[in-house]
């Protein structure tokens, strides 16, 4: 079925062995041996490759390198949170940890290139070396001359070196504005449906046929697959929910060949996986246990968001109820919801045409301090004293993330907050107070 | 290595070699480093640096001295000059014996560096640049016997501005002490400033005695060339007074116009070949290198421009004159360059493509752009006059 891999460079049973483990991905494969050509010759100074997540591109160049056997230094630009990181690990991998140790406290790019020069010509290179760089895009952000400095390296350090960079952003958003080598672009498309069906099947459970789990995979895909062809998740949640499908199976209620009833026992199963499980509500141990106890139904465990209770201080409350009627409603509408005599004000000719869209659809609006408490002690019954503690209630919402600060940090005559709680989550709070939000709401009018 | 070892750099195997021709001989007479031993068309400024210093040394006093000009107009070469002949006026025992010593801000990579480098001319001593300044503030406001002269000459003075100015403000505060004796020159380029970058104590502990250098004129450039190429017959006369007015009309650069000179030298060796040549630089050979020099690289970068890449151009301006602004968004060009491409029964190019096209624009100077990661909304807009780019696209 899989089509063989071919290059005169390599033995044969090695690129055998490349081709089984790199299913549905022959031809970029093929393409990377073709252009790395034999281990002695030289090879491109760079090459981008990019794709989707979880569409191989790691996969695949580690299988090349570990099976052929080519000296390559693989680094995560995430983890190199600074240069000298990078260059250890490359010197590190290449030449040992004698290299890597001459590498001055910061260095600079002409320290790495130095060193590299030096002891590339102790051990020239009998093979190309390849120097993978995963997440490429964080490249970006570090220093101005690096990525052009790494794209033509193997001018710089005059050695058989490669970089290949992989990402998922395209390389327009790379280039440099002040020019570059360019890369040879390699794109590696999204799996089909079809191609998910072929890897997924592969890890099959050692007790069942291969039929069986390959049909357990194609109901699966037909519930996830519109909306998600991630490969990795989708083997987590085969993995997940494989033993509800075997259920029926083990109790002998049905035979391995009976599809329909079996599609009618996970389907239900499968939906409510994509609502807990997919969006990490219930976490993978929970669903596990639920799947366990029979007696209680999947999903009645509340998940993570729905722990939204916050106990709060009484004017606390009230504050933020305040500063979500700020947040929510024009301004120019106060004076309509809290004053007693306010005249007959109508809603349609009052206002500007801008505020007419609901206001819970553009987001919350800053408000100035002096407003919220204006809204705040017609809000509160009684009569409240603005004192120390209610200021540092203020404050100590918007450290609780409740509210946010908008305005500058150094300006304390007038600061501006917006509101950053949802409306459930206010009406929640105002029950608790028998505070009718909704009747002070201008877009529920 | 010995404990105060004197910098050199390894000697030449072969001696340089001795001008063979006329053009070599004139070559060489007008490098810019070779200055001669009297500077022409200078004999006023000499005359005035001249007595300032030899006043102040003659009667032990010290003080400032501002002189600014534009580049190339022999602020330095006349300073040096003045230093030489006073020097050798000083070992005749015309006037007392004195000390001088030059310092340069573009040469430091601080401007406290400047005290260091003071100090170790004067004594010799190697201290930090707080330390040098304490020794120096000693060393002027002290009297001691026998005292000597000092002269200083601060050449990029503008690069020894610091936020607070202590810098300068020690170089101009020294001169006034009673014991100092120190005389400082300081060489900028821009006239006022003093009055631009220096707050009021500075300025005013500069003083008044300025000194600005006017551009050579046309004449004086060509008496300038003469005087350097002295009587090697090497030009035609109209070669030489085409480059002196151009330079003239332009700059008024000395360097500049010796460049020329040189440049047209070569240019005149390469053609030497044909029978037509006299041997001696003509007309012909001066409006090629002026050509070289003067002409902007721009148009023929925009000339040699991909087909695609002169659309994108196009393109560009024909967004700018829809807006009625200099300015436009990637998409927004984009799509008058897919217009273009259909017009002129091109294939239209990918979105990929045409980033590509727009950012090699940009790496070229020829568009400035934003960063690349912004993709489509990046904002494009032209570094050169529409005109220009009209100019080059209209041209074949």
């Amino acid at each position: 079925m899989t089509k063989m891999l071919q290059h005169s460079g390599y033995e044969e049973e090695r690129l055998q062995r490349v081709a089984e483990l790199l299913p549905c991905r022959e031809v970029q494969a093929g393409m990377l041996l073709s252009l790395m050509g034999q281990p002695q010759q030289c090879s491109y100074p760079s090459i981008f490759i990019y794709g989707h997540r979880a569409s191989g591109k790691s996969h695949v160049m580690q299988v090349l390198l570990k099976e052929l056997e080519l000296p390559h230094a693989t680094v995560s630009c995430v983890e190199c949170v600074s240069v000298a990181l990078l260059f250890e690990q490359v010197l590190l991998s290449f030449f040992g940890c004698d290299a890597a140790s001459l590498l001055p406290r910061s260095p600079s790019l002409s320290d790495f290139v130095r060193i590299y020069r030096q002891h590339c010509s102790q051990t020239p290179a009998k093979q190309t070396r390849y120097i993978v760089m995963e997440k490429a895009e964080l490249l970006r952000d570090t220093d101005a001359n690096l990525l052009p400095a790494l794209l033509r390296l193997q001018e710089l350090v005059d050695d058989n070196v490669t970089i290949i960079l992989l990402s998922e952003i395209v390389w327009d958003k790379f280039r440099p504005n002040t020019g570059c080598f360019e890369p040879l672009l390699l794109h590696f498309p999204d799996y089909s449906k079809g191609e998910l069906q072929q890897i997924l099947s592969q890890d099959k459970h050692p007790s069942y046929s291969a039929e069986f789990y390959s049909s357990y995979i194609n109901i699966l895909l037909g519930v996830f697959y519109s909306v998600c062809r991630d490969l990795r998740e989708l083997r987590h949640l085969a993995a997940l929910n494989f033993s509800k499908f075997c259920e029926p199976l083990a109790e002998g209620k049905v035979k391995e060949t009976d599809t329909h009833k079996l599609w009618r026992n996970i389907e239900p199963h499968l939906k409510k996986a994509m609502q807990t499980v997919y969006l990490r509500e219930v976490s993978s141990l929970q669903w596990e246990q639920l799947q366990q106890m029979e007696e209680r139904e999947c999903g009645a465990l509340r998940g993570l968001s729905a722990h939204t209770h916050v106990e709060l201080p009484y004017y606390s409350k009230f504050l933020l109820i305040a500063a979500y009627l700020a947040s929510y409603n024009p301004a120019r509408t106060d004076k309509r919801f809290f004053l007693k005599h306010h005249g007959k004000i109508r809603k349609t000719n009052f206002l500007k045409k801008n505020e007419k869209t609901s206001n819970h659809l553009l987001g919350p609006k800053p408000f100035p301090l002096d407003r919220l408490l204006a809204i705040f002690y017609s809000v509160v019954d009684s009569r409240v004293a603005p004192t120390a503690s209610i200021f540092s209630q203020i404050s100590s919402l918007v450290t609780l993330q409740l509210l946010t600060k908008v305005s500058h940090d150094d300006q304390l005559d007038a600061p501006k907050y917006k509101c950053a709680v949802s409306m459930d989550f206010i009406c929640a709070i105002s029950r608790t107070v028998n505070f009718e939000i909704i009747k002070y709401l201008y877009d529920f009018l | 290595t010995p404990h105060r070892a004197t910098p050199s750099i390894p000697s030449r195997s072969l001696p340089a070699r001795q001008p063979a021709n006329v053009l070599e001989e004139a070559r060489t007479r007008l490098h810019v480093s070779s200055v001669p031993e009297s500077l022409p068309c200078r004999e006023q400024e000499f005359q005035d640096i001249y007595s300032f210093v030899e006043s102040k040394i003659v009667d032990g006093t010290g003080g400032c001295m501002y002189i600014s000009g534009v580049p190339g107009t022999g602020k330095t070469a006349t300073v040096h000059e003045v230093m030489r002949c006073l020097q050798h006026a000083a070992d005749v025992d015309e006037i007392p014996p004195f000390h001088f010593i030059e310092i340069n801000g573009m040469k430091m990579t601080d401007p406290h560096q400047a005290y260091v480098q003071i100090l170790q001319k004067l004594t010799g001593q190697k201290a930090t640049a707080d330390h040098a300044a304490a020794l120096l503030e000693k060393r002027f406001s002290n009297p001691a016997p026998r005292k000597e002269t000092t002269v200083l000459l601060v050449d990029e003075l503008d690069l020894l501005w610091t936020r607070k100015q202590n810098v300068m403000y020690n170089l101009f505060d020294w001169p006034t002490r009673r014991h100092a004796r120190l005389v400082v020159l300081t060489i900028a380029n821009t006239m006022d400033l003093p009055e631009r970058i220096m707050i009021n104590r500075v300025a005013s502990r500069l003083g008044l005695t300025r000194m600005s250098f006017q551009p050579y004129s046309f004449k004086q450039l060509q008496q300038i060339i003469m005087s350097r190429l002295n009587k090697v017959k090497a030009f035609e006369e109209d070669a030489l007074q085409l480059v002196s007015r151009k330079v003239a009309a332009l700059s008024g650069d000395a360097r500049r116009c010796l460049d020329i000179c040189r440049r047209a030298t070569e240019i005149c060796e390469h053609s030497a070949a044909k029978p037509s040549a006299t041997g001696l630089v003509g007309m012909s050979h001066v409006m090629e290198v002026l050509n070289e020099m003067f002409s902007s690289s721009y148009i023929t970068a925009i000339k040699c421009a991909s087909v695609q890449e002169q659309l994108f151009l196009r393109a560009v301006i024909a967004e700018f004159r829809r807006l009625g602004l200099e300015e436009a968004t990637f998409q927004q060009v984009f799509v008058q360059h897919q217009a273009l491409c259909r017009v002129e029964g091109l294939q239209p190019i990918s979105v990929s493509e045409g980033l590509a096209v727009c950012q090699r624009l940009g790496a070229c100077r020829l568009l400035l752009l934003e960063p690349s990661r912004l993709g489509v909304l990046q904002r494009v807009r032209l570094n050169v006059s529409q005109d220009d780019v009209l100019f080059a696209l209209k041209a074949d």
